[in-house]
């Protein structure tokens, strides 16, 4: 009797200490993040001068110092190098914009659970939030109205949202707009920049071009660009074989195999595409496409150009290792700035000159890696690194994109910094 | 009788209702730091709090007639996610009427029923544990729920009805009515019904309450069924907070009911002990644990593991048979 009391005490007690444990370990993390912030933080960097014209008024004091406050940020997922270096990148402005950032993270399939941990972000205080999920939006902007809370978007068009219920979300006053992965859905380019990235290909491999391809994408109720984005390929390749020398075939999508609804690549793809040299993956092909191209044996003889960068794709790119991927993807985590200023704007009271009167969807530009220089620039980002100090921007650059913190700062540079983030920015 | 329970010291109360006077500790305690870190938010969370509450204390108030036998449910997560969905459904497929609603809450209000008739008739007549059953149910609903969002073409999908007040306030109101309603109706049939006494009685040692004359496993099916209806109520509930549903909608719900329930003080193993009142104080205590966790500012993503431990250690607590850790 006395050693199942004991056990009982004995296991309350472990609980109780792992508990107080983690809640220091959770309330720890910040501060350690936060005394990352790099020490140049003073400096402006020659890209913030092109993006923002204004920049050198202030090198002086700031025109006011922003209020201190916290922003939530509600990520797809919880690890990975687009969610790590975001993480390194706003850690890194905490001191100069006085925010506080916290995180979360959102599921995919269901909206309840979004809202909750909405919710749960609302309740810990936030003044803002960065949401990159477009699920449950309607409920969740709801939700921001009521406690006084602003939104933003990262890494998310929000096209559902934009489609169905625009009046509710984009012309709240509670959402700011969203800084789109890659283009919007009304300006997709995706198939003509992997067309120009196979044609590269072929004019470096002029000995061995690639003449057959197949072609990869995600479901279209979940990226409906990526549908777009494939029938704009195929339309460049048809323009190019009409002049071509040696032309290109493209195969057709097949619903069965060419179609991943969120898992990797069928086996029997290769069997279908017999023919195909090379892939063109517009749905994440490292995570999706690569390790079936390894089971199965083709990733020496196919070449793969796709869209995301998951870790690893340097070693097996352009002209290193067995040279399957051709082509990478990925958005600067530096977009976030876009969300992120305008949230701490509508914060600060202020707002640009500017200011569009409804929230607008911004395309971004991508990191397009498709050669060994572009890998060598690629691997020197904030992205490839996770290490602020190769941000584009430091913090005293956003800060001179605040209302607040620039009198002359205006949406329009804003805007136009999602342009200049390209691999060539890092050069 | 009177002169025996005046003779009851301190010390003897005590240790006969420690397991009550724990369970209501945990939620002053938790209250009370809700009241301590919600701050300027504070009526704001006490929305959120009970909007997060209401679903969760409707199902487990059902689910008391079940976990009362010793038994258990993983399936509710799934049947919530498809009665969402088939709500949906229905009533825009009936053009986002009053009435769609009505015959869609009626339509996945049967389907409660006859999964509860199953869960509970299939393991007596199989002979089998009823987690067997209802994992069963649960990898059925699991695919309904996939190829019934696959039909829809899109990631989640909206009811075209207006099923919510768009008042927050009268919102609110509506949800401590239901819950009240529930409460009330789930207290009657547990504490001065039949069903309430027999499914204690089976929890406590079935051969026994078998001998003496009652058809378990007629009560064991209706108990089930009573649970079903919970659980329908509890879905139509969960759907008013969103107003959409996908294919990941319920998931977790299992998992969250036997928490409040424990958290509640219910045995795991059943009997008499059991309460409807685990279901309220148990839900409670852990939306508001929830909330308390993250107004404190515990990272986000270490709450599921702060939660899992004191689930995990409520368990070792309060496991009262000793070859029954778990339920059957």
């Amino acid at each position: 009797m006395k050693k199942a009391l004991l056990k009982k005490i004995s296991a309350t007690m472990l609980a109780g200490v792992m508990a107080i444990s983690a809640v220091g370990c959770g309330s720890g993390g910040n501060t350690a993040n936060n005394s990352s912030a790099p020490a140049d933080s003073g400096t402006t960097s020659s890209d913030s001068n092109t993006a923002s014209g204004d920049s050198g008024d202030a090198e002086s004091a700031p025109a006011v110092e922003g209020k201190d406050c916290t922003i939530g940020v509600a990520f797809y997922t919880d690890t990975g190098f687009a969610v790590d270096s975001t993480k390194a990148y706003l850690e890194s402005l905490s001191d100069t914009l006085n925010v506080k950032f916290t995180y979360t993270v959102l599921t995919q399939t269901d909206e309840a659970a979004n809202l909750t941990k909405i919710q749960e972000l609302i309740s810990s205080n936030v003044d803002g939030i960065i949401c990159t999920m477009d699920l449950g939006m309607t409920s969740i902007i709801q939700e921001c109205e009521a406690a006084g809370v602003y939104l933003g978007g990262y890494l998310c068009d929000y096209d559902t949202s934009y489609n169905t219920a625009y009046d509710q979300v984009f012309k709240s006053d509670y959402f700011v707009g969203s800084a789109v992965d890659g283009q919007s859905p009304d300006a997709v380019t995706i198939g003509t920049t992997m067309f120009d990235s196979l044609i590269e290909y072929n004019e470096r491999n002029a000995d061995a071009p690639i003449t057959h391809v197949s072609m990869a994408i995600f479901p279209v109720w979940a990226f409906p660009t990526q549908q777009v984005g494939a029938e704009q390929f195929v339309a460049a390749v048809e323009a190019y074989n009409e002049t071509a020398e040696t032309p290109i075939t493209v195969d057709p999508l097949n619903e069965e195999s060419d179609v991943l609804a969120f898992a990797p690549l069928d086996t029997t793809y290769f069997a279908k595409h017999a023919d195909s040299q090379a892939i063109i993956s517009f749905a994440a092909g490292s995570a999706f496409v690569y390790p079936t191209m390894v089971q199965a044996g083709v990733d020496s003889s196919m070449k793969l150009f796709t869209t995301g960068f998951d870790g690893g794709e340097d070693v097996n790119f352009g002209t290193s290792g067995n040279g399957t991927y051709q082509q990478i993807m990925v958005t600067a985590p530096e977009s976030i700035t876009y969300p992120l200023v305008l949230l701490l704007n509508k914060i600060n009271g202020v707002s640009f000159s500017d200011q569009p009167a409804e929230a607008e969807r911004v395309s971004s530009a991508q990191y397009l890696v498709n050669s060994d220089e572009d890998m060598a620039s690629f691997q020197k980002s904030c992205f490839f690194t996770k290490d602020a100090a190769n941000a584009m921007y430091t913090p005293q650059d956003v800060l001179n994109m605040t209302a607040f913190g620039n009198p002359n700062a205006t949406y329009a540079d804003l805007k136009g910094i999602l342009s200049t983030m390209t691999i060539d920015s890092i050069k | 009788m009177m002169s025996e329970k005046e003779k009851v010291t301190p010390a003897e109360f005590i240790k006969h209702h420690i397991y009550d006077i724990a369970a209501y500790a945990g939620l002053i305690v938790t209250f009370i730091l809700f009241l301590i870190f919600s701050g300027s938010r504070l009526s704001y969370n006490m929305a959120t709090v009970l909007q997060s509450a209401s679903t969760y204390s409707i199902i487990a108030l059902g689910a008391v007639f079940v976990y009362s036998m010793g038994y258990m449910d993983v399936s509710v997560g799934q049947q919530v996610g498809v009665y969402a969905i088939l709500m949906i459904m229905i009533t825009n497929a009936m053009g986002g009427t009053a009435a769609g609603v009505v015959v869609s809450f009626l339509v996945i209000l049967v389907l409660a029923l006859l999964c509860g008739a199953f869960n509970g008739a299939v393991a007596v007549w199989l002979k089998l544990p009823s987690i067997v059953t209802s994992l069963f149910l649960m990898f059925f609903f699991t695919g309904a729920q996939l190829l019934l969002m696959e039909s829809t073409g899109t990631n989640s999908i909206s009811i075209q009805a207006t099923i919510k007040p768009a008042d927050r306030g009268m919102y609110n109101v509506m949800l401590i009515v239901a819950i009240i309603i529930t409460a009330v109706i789930v207290t009657y049939f547990f504490k001065f019904s039949k069903l309430g006494k027999y499914t204690r009685g089976i929890g406590a040692n079935e051969v026994t309450t078998a001998q003496c004359g009652v058809n378990t496993t007629k009560w064991k099916v209706i108990a089930y069924m009573a649970f079903g209806v919970c659980v329908a109520v509890g879905s139509f509930i969960m759907l008013t907070r969103t107003g959409s549903a996908g294919k990941g909608t319920g998931s977790g719900y299992a998992m969250d009911i036997m928490i409040c329930l424990i958290l509640g003080g219910m045995p795991l193993s059943g009997g008499m002990k059991s309460k409807v009142s685990s279901a309220l104080v148990g839900t409670f205590t852990y939306v508001l644990l929830t909330n308390d966790l993250t107004t404190m500012g515990v990272d986000l993503n270490m709450i599921n593991f702060v939660k899992a431990i004191i689930f995990i250690a409520i368990i070792m607590v309060t496991c009262r048979k000793r070859d029954a850790v778990l339920p059957r």
